[in-house]
């Protein structure tokens, strides 16, 4: 029994520092790791990005810049809802240098609440389109796309017109619509028709619930169903999407409805507590530079400049759209996210 | 002697505490906190004002729903496994237990691609479109979920049956008990226990799932606590509020379940297992009754590992989604993208396993320094670090999550582990500490002490006899807890997709990220490689003669 015991010490006390040895061991790689982490991101200028996809565009947008500056890029890609909650649970430390995202109005409020390092002289800002933009460089919109109704072919013969349209009985239980909560251009065009027609255009999103619309996360979520046939359209679907599945043959079209629509600038700014302001500048460059925006325009994205043209997709003067307002937008869009995912819950 | 079991005892308290313990209670004061002062029913108060009494309620519900599935599946396959000649089929044991395995977002993803509106069900057999729609219903949800979680009980269940000896039974027709009045008073008690058990264990793993309620769930608006939670940490507006409110009303209502279990483990569990030699009995099922059973094991193996592994397959080699089955439309495409060197899908890849290696083994040397405190558990100190160790199986992972977040990511956290690479392998080492420690614990249970004083007696000082008698021994049990952590970290999604570092994917969040961007192909190209891997891993373990035995925990 007293043998029991104590070899039973014995080998307690062994285990024990067998552990604590490894426990400092990987204590110190655990910290040095993340030390060396925020060092390099001090010294040998590590770039933080965050961006809103499309995942391809936002890789080769990463590689142009490394290739062009040689600095390095540490990117997070995620919906612009995943981004902004990310930077909200890491506001004690925050690490992020610069932020791009699919939405106007979330930057707005960015910019508003001050949280934005302005940039005003940056190279190229004066060709962008003017509306998008922060006169004062808060934020600079490099890209947008425009949402609208985005169909499968084989299924659909005849395709819808109108927004009103989807609320027809011909439609139930065809349709998905993107999460506002996850997707930026969805909020975007959802504050947006909101801001041109009053409160009565919630009629509209009431019948789309009450017709069987469903709401599917974010827009590739949405899409995806439409793409393999088990819903036929997508109302409020990004067009970059539809015309890039459809490119690579895939069975979807996709039409702007002639009463208007929203166009949903994608916006980037450099957050205020950056420790590598020169870095995040050289960013906000790239992105307004030709060679980004011939990227913006290979991704079927609509360019943020207004003197270069893309000639996959149809061009920002030939889609009709809706005198939005982005103060009312920016002011309202919690709001409405919270209301909207609430009545399709 | 004691001096060094003291120093020893304080040594683990103090790394469960850091570990598990902090970062559980910080939910709960987050949660009751306000403005600096506490205010108890906070989180109540949060939830009673909004939607989430009925998000409380689905989990709930979906629990019982699924305990009644998860029975009916489970209950005849562990009858037939341990009455008829199929229970000899070693290999049947094997495969039954890869439902458990399969990571159930992929299992989920596999069902609705298979079940959807021109899916693949539809593609093969058009004529099943009539019906198809009704399953993306709860009952869907509730099916899928059961039918990831039945090896599970049918493990227990039929162990049980097993260690019912036929004497038992013998002794109860010597004293003149009918068959009927045997079964009802003799194997239904000692099966009653187990399966009281392991229905509690389904229940709480059922609320604590967020794979399929994060993918079908969200198909068809059935929200759970889990997906909720989810949503409020990591989707704009970010609420920590309701989350860490639902977070504690998640974590109270498993701990409830934890102790009604530890509660009748105590009191109505019987000694099954004497040190003689025990003939199985009662009686088989042969003739039309064993066909029957075949037949029934088939059909089970065809829904739970057929239908969605045929679904995950087809979707990695389909060129066209749109398109289709069809002559023409497949290709291996996706695979030689996804294993291109540099992509970011291999790099995911290769982060899955250096950050499992890296787990499993610390895992392990925590977890058997843990279970040898806890050895055979007499005293309180051993008793309460055997209940905070295996924590972590007990509260769901999300919440865990949610309180590691709280606690490494806090202003006042002097050391800078999160959104880093250690922050990852030190939520992975936390949430599958139970493994080993469960694995070696059986494993030292299972050693005579008789064997450790005789090597003393042979002249061994303390430190050679756990070098040479105790640790060999013990061997077996730290490989399959090394092994079964390694695999379930290698796999692991929710802690994945709250905590990574930026610009840092692991296997699992690829494949979700995949479907989520919609390149599905890609994401089941990625479940087909990963899964296949860790399965031929798990396969390795399971020839492992000693880990069989713990193969139920």
């Amino acid at each position: 029994m007293k043998w029991n015991k104590t070899w039973k010490k014995a080998s307690l006390l062994a285990i024990t520092a067998v552990m604590g040895t490894t426990l400092a061991g990987c204590g110190t790689t655990g910290s040095s790791v993340s030390q060396a982490a925020n060092g390099k991101a001090e010294n040998s200028g590590k770039l933080v990005v965050y961006s809103a996809g499309p995942e391809g565009l936002a890789k080769k947008i990463e590689e142009g810049f490394e290739a062009k500056t040689g600095i390095q890029v540490e990117m997070f890609q995620g919906t612009t809802g995943k981004i902004l909650s990310r930077m909200e649970a890491e506001k004690a430390n925050p690490v992020v240098d610069v932020v791009v995202l699919a939405s106007l109005p979330s930057m707005q409020s960015m910019a508003k609440d001050g949280l934005t390092l302005p940039y005003a002289d940056a190279p190229n800002s004066d060709k962008l389109v003017k509306d998008w933009s922060d006169p004062n460089g808060n934020y600079f919109s490099y890209s947008a796309s425009a949402l609208g109704i985005v169909y499968n072919t084989s299924q659909v013969k005849t395709p819808p017109t109108s927004w009103a349209d989807l609320a027809k009985a011909e439609w139930k239980d065809k349709v998905n619509i993107p999460d506002p909560s996850l997707s930026g251009s969805a909020l975007d065009f959802i504050t947006g028709y909101l801001s041109a027609k009053g409160d009565s255009g919630w009629s509209l999103f009431e019948q789309y619930q009450q017709n069987g619309v469903a709401m599917a996360g974010a827009n590739q979520e949405a899409l995806d169903p439409v793409i393999t046939g088990a819903k036929d359209v997508v109302a409020a679907g990004v067009d970059y999407m539809a015309y890039k599945a459809k490119a690579d043959g895939e069975p979807v079209d996709i039409v702007y409805p002639a009463e208007g629509t929203v166009i949903s600038p994608r916006p980037a700014a450099i957050i205020k507590t950056t420790q590598h302001e020169q870095q995040a500048k050289q960013f906000i460059d790239y992105l307004l530079s030709d060679d980004a925006q011939k990227l913006v325009t290979g991704a079927y994205l609509l360019p943020g400049r207004t003197d270069i043209q893309a000639e996959n997709r149809t061009n920002l003067a030939d889609i009709p759209a809706y005198p939005v307002k982005w103060d009312w937008m920016n002011e309202h869009g919690e709001e409405v996210a919270t209301r909207f995912t609430g009545l399709y819950q | 002697m004691i001096h060094y079991r003291k120093w020893s005892t304080a040594a683990a308290f103090l790394l469960l505490a850091v570990l598990i313990v902090f970062p559980l209670l910080l939910i709960f004061y987050t949660a009751i906190e306000r403005d600096g002062h506490i205010d108890l029913a906070a989180p109540l108060e949060i939830i009673a004002g909004s939607h989430l009494a009925s998000v409380l309620f689905h989990s709930l519900w979906l629990g019982v729903l699924v305990i009644l599935v998860t029975t009916i599946l489970a209950l005849p396959l562990a009858w037939i496994m341990a009455r008829s000649p199929l229970g000899r089929q070693r290999w049947l044991d094997v495969v039954l237990l890869i439902p458990f395995m399969t990571p159930p977002y992929i299992g989920s993803m596999g069902w609705m691609l298979f079940m959807q509106k021109n899916g693949y069900m539809e593609q093969l057999l058009p004529s099943a479109a009539v019906w198809t729609p009704a399953f993306f219903s709860l009952g869907g949800m509730v099916m899928i979920m059961s039918l990831h979680l039945f090896p599970f009980l049918y493990l227990i269940l039929r162990n049980t049956l097993l260690q019912i000896s036929g004497s038992m039974e013998e002794a109860g027709a010597v004293h003149g008990g009918s068959p009927g009045y045997r079964f009802r008073r003799i194997i239904l008690p000692l099966l009653l226990s187990s399966y009281a058990m392991g229905v509690l264990l389904i229940f709480v793993k059922t609320i604590a799932e967020f794979g399929t309620p994060a993918t079908f769930g969200r198909r068809i608006g059935y929200s759970v606590m889990t997906s909720e939670i989810h949503k409020y940490i990591s989707s704009w507006p970010i609420d920590f509020g309701k989350a860490t409110a639902l977070a504690s009303l998640l974590l109270s209502a498993c701990l409830v379940m934890w102790y009604i279990q530890s509660i009748l483990s105590s009191r109505y569990s019987y000694r099954l297992t004497g040190g003689k030699g025990s003939r199985k009995k009662g009686y088989t099922l042969t003739g039309w009754k064993g066909l029957l059973s075949g037949l029934y094991i088939a059909l089970l193996l065809l829904v739970s590992i057929g239908i969605p592994y045929f679904s995950v397959i087809t979707a990695s080699l389909l060129k066209l989604r749109g398109a289709g089955i069809e002559a023409g439309n497949w290709t291996f495409k996706h695979y030689t993208e996804l294993l291109q060197p540099g992509s970011d899908s291999l790099e995911a890849l290769l982060n899955s396993f250096t950050l499992s290696l890296a787990a499993s083994t610390i895992a392990v040397i925590i977890g058997t320094f843990l279970a040898l405190k806890v050895s055979r558990g007499q005293r309180a100190s051993q008793k309460w670090i055997d209940l905070f160790s295996l924590m972590p199986n007990t509260v769901p992972g999300i919440v865990i999550v949610v309180g590691l977040i709280l606690f490494w990511n806090s202003p006042w956290m002097p050391v800078p582990l999160y959104n880093s690479y250690g922050m990852v392998v030190l939520t992975y080492v936390i949430l599958f500490l139970p493994y080993t420690v469960q694995y070696v614990k059986a494993n030292y249970g299972q050693i005579d002490s008789v064997l450790l004083q005789a090597g003393a007696m042979a002249g061994g000082r303390p430190l050679y006899v756990f070098r040479r008698i105790l640790l060999p021994l013990l061997i077996p049990g730290i490989i399959a807890g090394w092994m079964m952590t390694f695999t379930i970290s290698n796999r692991e999604l929710v802690a994945s997709l709250l905590i990574l570092p930026p610009s840092m994917q692991t296997s699992a969040t690829y494949i979700f990220a995949q479907f989520e961007q919609g390149a599905v192909s890609m994401g089941m190209a990625m479940a087909v490689v990963s899964v296949g891997i860790t399965t031929i891993l798990l396969l390795i373990l399971n020839v492992l003669p000693s880990a069989r035995g713990g193969q139920q925990v």
